[in-house]
């Protein structure tokens, strides 16, 4: 019975966890990474080269996803391969890679929107808050608690990967899961909306019409922010999230032409007096 | 004040062990930990020698590009740019023109600088992403041959060569006569001037695309929205911090699960109770 040593499975998960993205190309993304990580665990499995060339062939194939949450598809992958070493039925090439293709489009969907799209940046926002008049506990609060959280998830699912190997992937795409998973979501949509409201601020200066101050009888400008925000809070600036949501999700439009789209509106709104920084030296 | 060769040196290193994707000391510590702004801000104010302003300078460009997610490699903006060519320039900006570094116009300046550079770090990451396919084919070569330990070199030594070439020697050039540019920025770009205040317009009109990156993918159905505008007004109308907001959306998401689970153990009553995950 054949058992990969604690020493190589280590080597292995910190191989992944360095190495997933280090020599990104667009042709294989992750593919190098990933026989990598999976080189130490071959040759330890198997005893010729030649055997070992074989198998390492196993992970030719392209693969990407978000790849810290990926770390499970690399620990399910190490206890498949000890599984096949000891001659276990019905897990070949094929069933490997079926396996990494079925899960790297969740993971990546799971991890781009939790990890990367809620977590980090609700971390950050934390981060700014501490880092008001410049103090230092901002960034380092971030370096730490980042750092420790992400890398001990990272060795845990990797190490459940490989634990349950198979018998992982229901835990990833079972109903149970999804249901968690929908709810962190419901958690996600509140936070991305409170981030608006904290950290985008977007005014026009139009003014509407003059009053007339009742006691020196001087003009004063209605401005159309006040009454906007009169009427719901910061409404303009969630219009813009919205608009630019909406073409990205429901028209298609790359994040760089929605850019460029801003970069227009913001020359045609300032010469349209619509927008004013009203900033100076 | 300038910026020397070799403070401009240390930035373009920093800007190798930070840069996206495949930055040379990995994803969770390169890309997701020195490379965003706010991180970034407390090596670039120790090289600089002024941490605290470098931190709040660093502060309206973070927030640009708070919610920035590359689904399948494709970068809107790569931030390696934003943080060690962006917030060094805007530092030396805002201290040359004897701006208040907290105050309104240094912001401004800050977010606008931001929001420039950004498409300099795009340039670079598909730069490093296209040489890099040297290093892979030359290793799929070796492969061929039973060569094994050529995935150590392609993993490891040979992108820091590509990072040389892409990250090192522009970051470190663009610093260094980019402070010497940016010491005339008062009188070749002032404030009142209509383009400069489209750029500053900018500043404030990008992190909307960043939250909208953000959104797209939390949510599925136009409905989901709710839970959005709902937690915009939390912070906006009520005021709340992110924190609180955040212990309000967790009593929604705990509310959510319990239903979702009553009604999966309804689906699958009469089939043996499943353990939890």
């Amino acid at each position: 019975m054949k058992k990969i040593s604690k020493a190589s499975l280590s080597k292995s998960f910190w191989r992944w966890w360095y190495g997933n993205l280090t020599c990104f190309t667009h042709e294989h993304m992750q593919t190098f990474g990933y026989m990598w990580s999976m080189l130490p665990i071959i040759q330890e499995l198997y005893p010729t080269k030649e055997e070992q060339a074989e198998k390492l062939r196993t992970y030719y194939p392209f693969f990407n996803t978000e790849p810290q949450i990926g770390c499970i598809v690399v620990g399910i992958t190490a206890g498949l391969e000890e599984a096949r070493a000891n001659g276990a039925e019905g897990i070949d090439d094929e069933m490997i890679n079926g396996i990494r293709a079925g899960l790297m489009g969740p993971l990546a969907g799971i991890g781009d929107s939790l990890i990367v799209g809620t977590y980090i940046p609700v971390l950050l926002g934390i981060a700014l808050g501490l880092s008001e008049g410049g103090s230092v506990l901002g960034p380092i609060f971030y370096i730490i608690v980042w750092n420790i959280t992400s890398i001990w998830f990272q060795k845990f699912i990797y190490d459940k990967g490989y634990e349950l190997g198979g018998n992982a992937v229901e835990m990833i795409v079972g109903e149970q899961a999804m249901a968690f998973r929908e709810s962190i979501i419901v958690l996600g949509r509140i936070i991305v909306g409170a981030m608006a409201g904290s950290w985008v601020s977007i005014n026009t200066s139009v003014i509407l019409t003059y009053g007339l101050d009742p006691e020196t009888g001087d003009k004063i400008p209605v401005f159309l922010q006040e009454k906007l925000d009169g009427a719901f809070p910061g409404v303009l600036t969630m219009v813009f999230v919205l608009l630019c949501w909406w073409l990205m999700s429901k028209k298609k439009v790359s994040p760089v032409k929605v850019m460029l789209l801003m970069v227009i509106l913001a020359f045609v709104g300032v010469l349209i007096g619509f927008f004013d920084p009203g900033l100076s030296y | 004040m300038s910026i020397s060769w070799l403070q401009a040196g240390l930035l373009g290193f920093m800007s190798v062990l930070a840069a996206s994707t495949p930055a040379a000391l990995g994803t969770t510590v390169g890309n997701y930990t020195l490379n965003r702004p706010l991180v970034a801000s407390l090596f670039v104010g120790l090289i600089l020698g002024d941490v605290p302003g470098a931190i709040t300078i660093a502060i309206p460009m973070q927030i640009i590009y708070i919610a920035l997610v590359t689904p399948g490699g494709t970068v809107a903006a790569d931030l390696r740019a934003v943080s060690y060519i962006g917030i060094p320039l805007a530092y030396v900006t805002c201290v040359s023109q004897g701006l208040d570094l907290a105050g309104a116009e240094a912001q401004g300046i800050a977010g606008a600088l931001g929001a420039l550079v950004g498409t300099v770090g795009t340039v670079m990451f598909y730069g490093t992403a296209m040489m890099n396919l040297f290093w892979q084919h030359y290793g799929w070569a070796r492969l061929d041959k039973g060569d094994f330990n050529v995935l150590t070199k392609v993993e490891v030594f040979l992108p820091i060569v590509t990072h040389i070439v892409i990250s090192f020697i522009p970051v470190t050039i663009l610093v260094y006569y980019g402070a010497g540019a940016v010491e005339n920025f008062k009188s070749a770009l002032p404030m009142e001037a209509w383009y400069m205040k489209a750029l500053f317009t900018l500043g404030s009109l990008l992190p909307a695309v960043g939250i909208a990156i953000l959104l797209k993918s939390v949510i599925n159905k136009t409905t989901d929205l709710i839970y959005f505008v709902g937690g915009f007004a939390l912070a906006k109308s009520l005021g709340l911090s992110l924190l609180a907001a955040t212990a309000i959306g967790g009593m929604f998401a705990f509310v959510n699960f319990q239903i979702a689970m009553a009604s999966y153990k309804g689906a699958s009553s009469g089939a043996d109770d499943e353990e939890d995950i």
